[in-house]
């Protein structure tokens, strides 16, 4: 058995971020990055996910939305902070309409908004350690 | 005999004034600013309500419906007579008589076990299908909700329920210290931060009365217009996109990478957070700047030449999504979105900031996707343009002595910038150095509602490309 996976698919949900974040998830997808290259990719529907990527503080109109893609995302699977508003230590994290961030995250990715090459590097890490230990993932 | 709170906010849009803000305080004042655009003069309307109702402005100014049903969410002031006060910010999760800037909440509230779906409006009859998109979508991109009828491809309305991304950033900022502001309003939006800073720095300069010297000015223009490139090139990468032409939108994302690698290098950051404070600027050298123009220059033109002269490409975006002039008025549309329909408004006009650098508002009159193309790319060759200019004065100037604001500042302003995706502004009121309110209207406020009107008439599948060409930010909207 390989102990690297060769691809990881990745559903992306924005749960009040300040659109920093996503303009550098659509850099990875440039030729710059190129992350479909190494096997990662955004995918439209969570049924064909491995992971879910969230960015933003949690605004509580995506909490319910958040819930319902991660429970629909086949097991094994991750969750993915990305951002320090996810990660629970931007700006927002105290403000009201917001539960300060993406609990339970597997994999943190800080920074605000994370540099695309080093988030790069962070997901293929990832794609190793999610290929050793399935398990690793915190609770549902 | 009509109330003279409707009577004359009226006068100032007939005096074709564009409103800057019409926002309420906790002490059941409501308060309307209007920008007179060729004096660049402010003018002021206030209103005490009465306990908890006002008049409403909708009926004669339809331009203020989601600024009223803001109020009524997030203050429960509540417009007599507007026509649709379903709520806008506020979702089935807030708990009853929950008024977030009326109550100042200090903890987060008890949300309701509840989904967060407003009740949609759409269109009932015969053949009508109704189609949901979103919240989450199958793409990266922010989140929002939109509910179409449909008579077989065709649009016959969309009802647009967004603020998913509301997260109570006007609630957060009360009670800030003037040092803490900064970081949280750089964070409004990503593609308009440059413009939200120097909102604040002018909101606290002209309150302190500090005259910032031209270093200080030419290095913010510096700054506004290289965000301008950025969020012009992001949007103009989106566009071809939109209609399955490759090439140009991964090399547009191809000259947005090299832009947002030279502002790291040049500013410490791809996006420029934190780069303007109260008399403060990041600083910058001239030559690095002109070299930067001269290098973008050099990707850009080839990349215009191939779009401009792609007929099938240009043929697509004809006579899509199309906003009147008209609607533009009445809506009190902003920005790019604006001036494709020919409306000829650009606050850089007006700006003192500008001084004699004479920004020439670009102005098409098609109002579809090809003309809010077209003026975008004109546009950002107007800011490399700027940019130079700027950077040769730079050149031969001292930097300005640095500024701290005074501990004790106190009162209100109104201040506004042209953000990228149009009149941004911010209403500022600060006591001894706290802020007691702080409101933030952007330009894409205004601009959604008249998306809401460019859409129906085309085919369904068309939306995507008109959203794009809209490109409305949510997290401006929704705060
Ligand atoms: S982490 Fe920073 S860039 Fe990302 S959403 Fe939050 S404020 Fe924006």
């Amino acid at each position: 058995m390989s102990n690297i996976r060769h691809s990881l698919q990745i559903r992306h949900v924005d749960a009040g971020s300040c659109n920093g974040c996503e303009q550098e998830l659509t850099a990875l997808t440039s030729r710059a990055y190129d992350f479909q290259q190494v096997g990662l990719d955004w995918v439209a529907s969570p049924r064909h996910a491995d992971a879910l990527l969230v960015t933003g503080p949690l605004s509580d109109a995506m909490a319910r939305p958040v819930e319902r893609v991660w429970a629909a995302i086949p097991a094994p699977k991750w969750r993915i902070a990305f951002g320090d508003c996810a990660a629970g230590c931007g700006v927002f994290q105290s403000a009201y309409a917001t539960h300060g961030g993406f609990p339970k995250a597997d994999l943190v990715i800080r920074g605000c908004p994370p540099e695309p090459g080093a988030a790069l590097q962070q997901l293929r890490d990832a794609m190793r350690w999610t290929a050793i230990d399935p398990n690793r993932q915190v609770g549902d | 005999m009509v109330n003279p709170w409707i009577r004359q906010n009226v006068a100032m849009k007939e005096a074709h004034a564009e409103l800057l803000t019409l926002t309420a305080t906790r002490d059941h004042r409501l308060q309307a600013t209007w920008l007179h655009p060729r004096s660049g003069c402010q003018e002021q309307v206030t209103l005490e309500a009465s306990q908890e109702y006002f008049p409403s402005l909708t009926p004669m100014l339809p331009e203020v419906a989601w600024d009223e049903r803001e109020i009524h969410d997030v203050f429960g002031y509540i417009p007599n007579g507007h026509p649709d006060l379903r709520p806008l910010l506020r979702t089935p999760r807030w708990p009853d008589n929950f008024r977030p800037l009326r109550d100042r909440p200090s903890a987060r509230p008890a949300w309701r076990d509840a989904e967060p779906d407003n009740p949609a409006l759409t269109v009932e009859g015969e053949g009508v299908t109704i189609m949901k998109v979103g919240p989450t979508h199958a793409g990266v991109i922010e989140s929002g909700h939109f509910v179409f009828s449909l008579m077989g491809e065709n649009v016959l309305h969309m009802d647009a329920h967004l603020f998913q991304n509301h997260r109570g950033v006007e609630s957060l900022l009360e009670g800030q210290t003037v040092d803490a502001v900064g970081a949280i309003v750089t964070r409004i939006c990503a593609a308009d931060t440059v413009s939200h800073q120097t909102n604040w720095a002018l909101a606290v300069e002209a309150l302190a009365g500090y005259d910032s010297g031209a270093g200080l000015t030419l290095g913010r223009i510096v700054l506004l217009e290289s965000e301008r490139v950025l969020s012009h090139l992001n949007d103009l990468a989106q566009i071809p996109a939109g209609v399955g032409f490759q090439v140009a939108h991964q090399q547009a994302l191809a000259i947005k990478e090299a832009w947002q690698r030279s502002l790291q290098r040049l500013y410490g950051h791809r996006f420029l957070f934190d780069t303007v404070r109260p008399g403060w600027v990041v600083p910058v050298d001239p030559e690095d700047l002109l070299r930067l123009v001269h290098a973008i220059r050099r990707q850009w033109t080839p990349w215009r030449r191939l779009v401009e002269g792609h007929h099938g490409f240009n043929d697509r975006m004809a006579g899509v999504g199309v906003t009147t002039l008209a609607e533009v008025i009445r809506f009190g549309g902003q920005g790019v979105v604006s001036r494709s329909a020919g409306k000829v408004f650009d606050a850089r006009t007006l700006l003192p900031l500008y001084q004699d650098l004479r920004p020439v508002p670009v102005v098409e009159s098609d109002g579809d996707v090809r003309a809010r193309f077209s003026v975008r790319v004109q546009e950002l060759e107007e800011s490399l343009r700027l940019i130079e200019q700027a950077a040769a004065r730079l050149r031969a100037m001292p930097r300005d002595a640095r500024w701290c604001p005074p501990d004790a500042v106190s009162g209100q302003v109104v201040v506004y910038t042209e953000s990228p995706h149009g009149l941004n502004v911010h209403d500022v009121a600060v006591v001894r150095g706290r802020v007691l309110r702080y409101h933030i209207r952007a330009g894409t406020y205004r601009n959604w509602p008249l998306l809401a009107h460019a859409v129906p008439g085309n085919a369904v599948a068309d939306f995507p490309l008109i959203n794009k060409s809209f490109e409305l930010c949510y997290s401006c909207t929704d705060r």
